[in-house]
This record gives C-alpha cells, sequence and structure tokens, in this order.
C-alpha cells in the first residue's frame, strides 16, 4: 500500500485534501499501468483522470480499506478497456497520428541519431504492441497486467472477481491466441527473407 | 512431435522474454503540471451536471405526481349527471325524447284518409 488505511477512509468520508494525497501517492503508478495497457501516449493522462474521476464518485461504495488497490486496479482495467473499444487500435502508425515524443523519435532513428539501445527499445514496443492488438481488449489487458505489470493470480483473481482456475484458462487462451500471432509474424519475415533471398 | 513441443517451449520462451523486455521498453509516464487541477475540474462539472441533473428529476417527479392527483381527482369525484336519480319509466322516457309523436299534434283530418 501506498497509503495508510486512514487516508483512504478520510477520502471515503469526503476529505478533499486526503483524497488528493491518494491521487498523488497513486497517479505515477497508475499513469504507468495505462501506458502499458493502452500503448497511446498521448491519451494516457486523460484516461488517468477518468481512472481518479470514477474512484472519487465510487468510494463511498468501498467495502474496506484493505481491498483499496486491487480497487482501483479495476477501475483502471475497466475505464483503458473502455477506451480500448472506443479507439479500435489501428495497426499502421500513421505520422499524423503519433505523439510529439514519438515523432521526435522517430525523426532522430531517421537521422541516426538514437543509440541502439533506444531504438532496440522502441522495436520491442513495437512489436509487442503489435502483438497485443492481434488479440481482443480483453486479452491484452488480462496479459498485461499478468505478464508485464506482474501481478499475481491473487491480485488478479481480486480485480476480476472470478476464480484462479477460470483465471488460468483464460491465461491461456489469451497467450495461445497471442502466441499464435507470434508464430504469423514470424512466418511472415521469415517470407520476406526468402523473397529477398530470392532476388 | 518433440519437435512440436521444443517450438512452442521456444515460442512461450521468446514470448517471456518479449514481455520482459516489453515492461523495460517503457518509458515512466510523468504527470502533467495540468494533471491535479484537471481532475478538480471534472470532478466539480461531473458535480454540477449531477445537481442539475437532480433538481430536474426532482421537478419532473412533483410534475408528475400533482398530475396524478389531478387525474385520480377527475376519476373519482362523481359527474353532475349521474347524480340525477331518473324517475321515469322506459315509456314515460321515449315519449318525451319524441314529443312530435305525441297524439296531440296529429292532425285529425289526416286519420279520415
Amino acid at each position: 500500500m501506498l497509503v495508510d488505511f486512514e487516508l483512504i477512509k478520510r477520502a471515503q468520508a469526503g476529505d478533499s485534501a486526503a483524497f488528493n494525497e491518494v491521487v498523488l501517492a497513486y497517479r505515477k503508478r497508475t499513469l504507468g499501468t495505462i501506458a502499458r495497457l493502452i500503448s497511446r501516449p498521448e491519451d494516457v493522462e486523460d484516461v488517468a483522470q477518468e481512472v481518479f474521476l470514477r474512484l472519487y464518485f465510487s468510494l463511498d461504495q468501498l467495502r474496506t480499506a484493505e481491498v483499496f488497490e486491487p480497487w482501483l486496479y479495476r477501475l483502471t482495467v475497466n475505464a483503458a478497456y473502455d477506451y480500448l473499444r472506443k479507439h479500435r487500435r489501428r495497426m499502421e502508425s500513421r505520422m499524423s497520428d503519433l505523439s510529439e515524443q514519438q515523432v521526435m523519435l522517430a525523426d532522430a532513428v531517421a537521422g541516426g541519431r538514437v543509440d541502439h539501445e533506444v531504438r532496440q527499445q522502441r522495436q520491442v514496443r513495437e512489436t509487442v504492441d503489435a502483438l497485443l492488438s492481434a488479440v481482443s481488449e480483453a486479452d491484452r489487458i488480462l496479459l498485461t497486467l499478468k505478464e508485464v505489470e506482474g501481478l499475481s493470480l491473487k491480485e488478479l483473481e481480486k480485480i476480476y472477481r472470478v476464480n484462479e482456475n477460470a483465471l488460468k484458462v483464460r491465461l491461456f487462451r489469451a497467450r495461445q491466441r497471442v502466441l499464435k500471432a507470434l508464430g504469423e509474424a514470424g512466418d511472415e519475415s521469415r517470407g520476406k527473407g526468402t523473397a529477398k533471398a530470392e532476388i | 512431435m518433440s519437435n512440436y513441443r521444443n517450438n512452442r517451449g521456444d515460442a512461450n520462451a521468446e514470448l517471456n522474454t518479449l514481455f520482459q523486455a516489453y515492461r523495460a521498453a517503457c518509458p515512466e509516464t510523468e504527470p502533467s503540471a495540468n494533471f491535479m487541477p484537471e481532475i478538480w475540474r471534472r470532478i466539480e462539472d461531473r458535480q454540477r451536471s449531477m445537481f442539475f441533473l437532480g433538481r430536474w428529476a426532482r421537478a419532473f417527479v412533483t410534475a408528475a405526481a400533482v398530475l396524478s392527483l389531478g387525474m385520480a381527482a377527475y376519476l373519482y369525484i362523481p359527474k353532475g349527471h349521474n347524480t340525477i336519480i331518473s324517475v321515469e319509466s322506459y315509456v314515460e322516457a321515449i315519449a318525451a325524447g319524441h314529443a312530435v309523436d305525441s297524439a296531440e299534434f296529429i292532425d285529425p283530418s289526416l286519420d279520415e284518409l
């Protein structure tokens, strides 16, 4: 827990200063989670604000302060899911669609000013984003929480409110779909390689 | 078969490595200076719209209640013509309704024809 239970109880009772402190404590973590869930840097802050807005108006429904973190994760997942449903991710990235940071990065890469590590990181992000866009929003969110955020099955149980076995099945299926997409991407790149070699 | 398993195992390991690398490759997202003020602005906007919605809903409920009471009163208060207790017989009522056909207005000369 990043804050003590007392602060959450005060926020629940309508103390604005306490709510402010809760947001300040959790905003960075929430922004990071949303960034990994939606992969569109320009909209991360907007979705995070929506999460805290929902938190403000639903705090009174929180039964105990002990379950605050899974509750916040749940709100984050729901907001990310709503966002992804509204803005179906496009497979291709157009320059007009990129954030300022991404445009600068793309320019720098083109100019050869970015070192090898940065280029590699960008490649990893693009690869995983492409793989995750090949599966449904629900699979994407579940896999990101488990494999990237590193949440345990117990934590996921509290967020999704389903038992461990059901979660394991969902995770297995989601993973299979991503593996299939990975296999297809591998076949495609090998095909291109062969075609190039023939030319 | 074992080749297939090896391939699946390799793909799983590759996916795990990719996810780990992805976590490391995602940059830290720093909140902008406008983050907190914007949250409070949105909270106040929502509260304002909820307040107006609440007022509108209360006004609607009041109007609906008044209308219902009015309709109930209209339906249950006895109407004026229902209170007249008729003492006429059926024949008297028919005769009253067809006053032109009564005997005193029939021309006696017509009987002779």
